[in-house]
């Protein structure tokens, strides 16, 4: 009998699938086993402490709607881990309803507490028609199936659970990743209508400035040119705030490829001899060739440099030199514009890179988004971005100095997986207060 | 007699201050306020050039320079364009790109807020005159 009802039970455990499935497999098989009229689990609520009927077979079904059968002593004596048999169901005073078992025919029964690693889970009744002879060695028999039960009961939970977790973790993730999609559309839409007002009033403002010129005067005519600067001001921060989106939202994947850094730097030299030169800024160029490739977004990487460059521009005076250095070492590139500006206070080199950090919080120029825009690039492509001021060697200005490994693909995929990873802990944190 | 260009943007103030600074410098200059309209005036009025905006209801810019690009279109294909957008020109080149599977050839990409002169000087170029 043993060897049967073990191969039952492995046999139709494996084929089953979700939770109660496989108990329902294990009840039938045990039942079959041991040649019983029927079998029901009981299992126990962790909260209120009840025992609900779970899964039943046979005459196992009319016992589990008799509500209560067991007496208490003899039910908190199962709990306790104890196996019970009846041999006679008629007149033990363990069980009472008694009466109701005998209609159903039950002659004798066996109640077996399920247990895992935790404490009794459940209890399985097993329902004979004829009065059965159980030996000790029967009972511990039976008892090792309580366990076996309690264990695969435990597995089970903990798999669908594990499973229910990554379905969760993955459609918040889906759910963030549109949210975030939807978040642009809008953003960008509020960014264009933001935008076309100012660029129409900038565009009548400068034909004023074009028309009007001789019938207003010079102070008239400073503050038309004031509007214009305020209003590019005011494009600047819609323009940032928009890249900062679009950075943060990956929308950059669909940039990547495979780029040339020697390229980047070229074009990135020459974009800011264009921005230094009209303030009367020298750019000079120092680029160790040669450089290598790297799966990356070249917008990005040339806007990188072009953010420090355009920076430097703001804070030296006409007459001064920005130099632009770059150099592959160690599989990485490193890339760093100096400046001979008026430098950074000590105390505020470590906040540069914060949104809306303004060095000068009077300042009418610049958006404060400039080098949170470069940190994002750079995180983007697994490197570092710092800043000395003054510059060690010349003793001012300031330096700014990014590196980026070479090896290494531009993703936003490590963002997701840990945005994905956060999510599936405050999802299993949850369950686990819930439970 | 003034060169022509025909000009498409969606924005009424936009047409009012790009087509003043047009005409005080000569040249005639006949407006689109979405996609549709633009290619209508491009047949009928033939211009020496097209200041094309991108975003505009209903037909917009990257559906004009499209179909500009079209057999039925082919007197006017040669006709030069200088979009005048606020739309980045990376991401502009990449969305027609990916549309279309074409690269957007047109003659100058200016971003709104255009420096007037350097509109003037590009349109004066373009059209080989001075207005």
């Amino acid at each position: 009998m043993r060897q049967r009802i073990i191969q039952e039970i492995a046999r139709s455990v494996v084929a089953a699938g979700g939770v109660d499935s496989i108990l329902r497999a294990l009840v039938e098989a045990t039942s079959r086993g041991t040649g019983a009229m029927g079998c029901s689990l009981f299992t126990l609520d962790e909260d209120s402490g009840r025992l609900a009927p779970r899964i039943s077979c046979g005459a196992g079904e009319v016992v589990s709607r008799l509500g209560q059968v067991l007496a208490d002593n003899a039910l908190r004596h199962i709990l306790e881990g104890n196996p019970l048999f009846v041999w006679d169901v008629s007149g033990d005073p363990r069980l009472v309803q008694r009466q109701e078992l005998e209609r159903e025919g039950v002659t004798s029964t066996v109640f077996l507490p399920f247990r895992d690693r935790q404490g009794v889970r459940g209890i399985m009744g097993l329902y004979f028609g004829e009065a059965q002879k159980f030996n000790r060695e029967d009972l511990d028999f039976l008892n090792s199936i309580g366990e076996l039960g309690g264990m695969i009961l435990h597995m089970a939970e903990a798999r669908e659970l594990v499973a229910r977790d990554a379905e969760e973790a993955r459609q918040s993730l889906a759910r963030v990743q549109a949210e975030r999609r939807h978040f642009l559309g809008f953003l960008s839409m509020v960014a264009h209508d933001l935008k076309s007002p100012l660029v129409a009033v900038q565009g009548y403002l400068k034909m004023l400035l074009r028309k009007g010129s001789d019938r207003l005067d010079e102070r008239m005519l400073q503050g038309i040119r004031r509007s214009i600067q305020r209003i590019d001001g005011m494009m600047e921060l819609i323009s940032d705030l928009l890249e900062l989106s679009r950075l943060e939202s990956g929308q950059v994947l669909a940039e990547l490829k495979t780029v040339s850094w020697e390229e980047v730097l070229s074009a990135a030299v020459e974009m800011a001899h264009e921005l230094a030169e009209p303030k009367g800024i020298l750019v000079s160029a120092d680029i160790r060739r040669p450089l290598p490739e790297v799966f990356a977004s070249d917008i990005r990487l040339q806007q990188l440099i072009l953010n420090l460059v355009s920076n430097s521009v703001r804070f030296t005076p006409r007459g001064g030199r920005i130099t632009v250095r770059a150099w592959h070492e160690d599989d990485a590139v490193t890339v760093s514009v100096e400046d001979e500006g008026t430098g950074i206070e000590p105390e505020k080199l470590p906040r540069i890179f914060e949104e809306f950090y303004k060095g000068d919080p009077e300042s009418t120029e610049g958006t404060g988004l400039g080098l949170s825009i470069c940190k994002r690039i750079v995180d983007m492509h697994h490197g570092d971005i710092w800043a000395e001021s003054p510059v060690p060697e010349t003793g001012k200005g300031t330096r700014v100095t990014f590196t980026i490994p070479v090896g290494v693909t531009c993703s936003m995929e490590e963002r997701w997986k840990l945005a994905g990873e956060r999510e599936r802990v405050v999802v299993t944190r949850r369950r686990s207060e819930e439970g | 007699m003034g060169k022509k260009i025909l000009l498409a943007d969606d924005d009424p103030d936009v047409v009012e201050v790009v087509s003043m600074l047009l005409e005080d410098e000569g040249y005639e200059v006949v407006t689109a306020r979405d996609g549709a309209a633009a290619l209508e005036k491009i047949k009928l009025e033939n211009p020496d050039l097209i200041i094309l905006d991108l975003l505009m209801p209903h037909v917009d810019g990257f559906a004009v320079f499209d179909m500009l690009q079209d057999p039925r279109y082919e007197r006017w294909s040669k006709i030069p364009v200088v979009i005048l957008t606020s739309v980045r020109e990376e991401v502009s080149n990449r969305r027609y790109e990916l549309e279309t599977g074409r690269k957007m050839d047109y003659a100058a990409y200016l971003e709104k807020p255009a420096d007037p002169d350097q509109l003037l000087e590009l349109v004066s170029r373009l059209t080989g005159s001075s207005g």
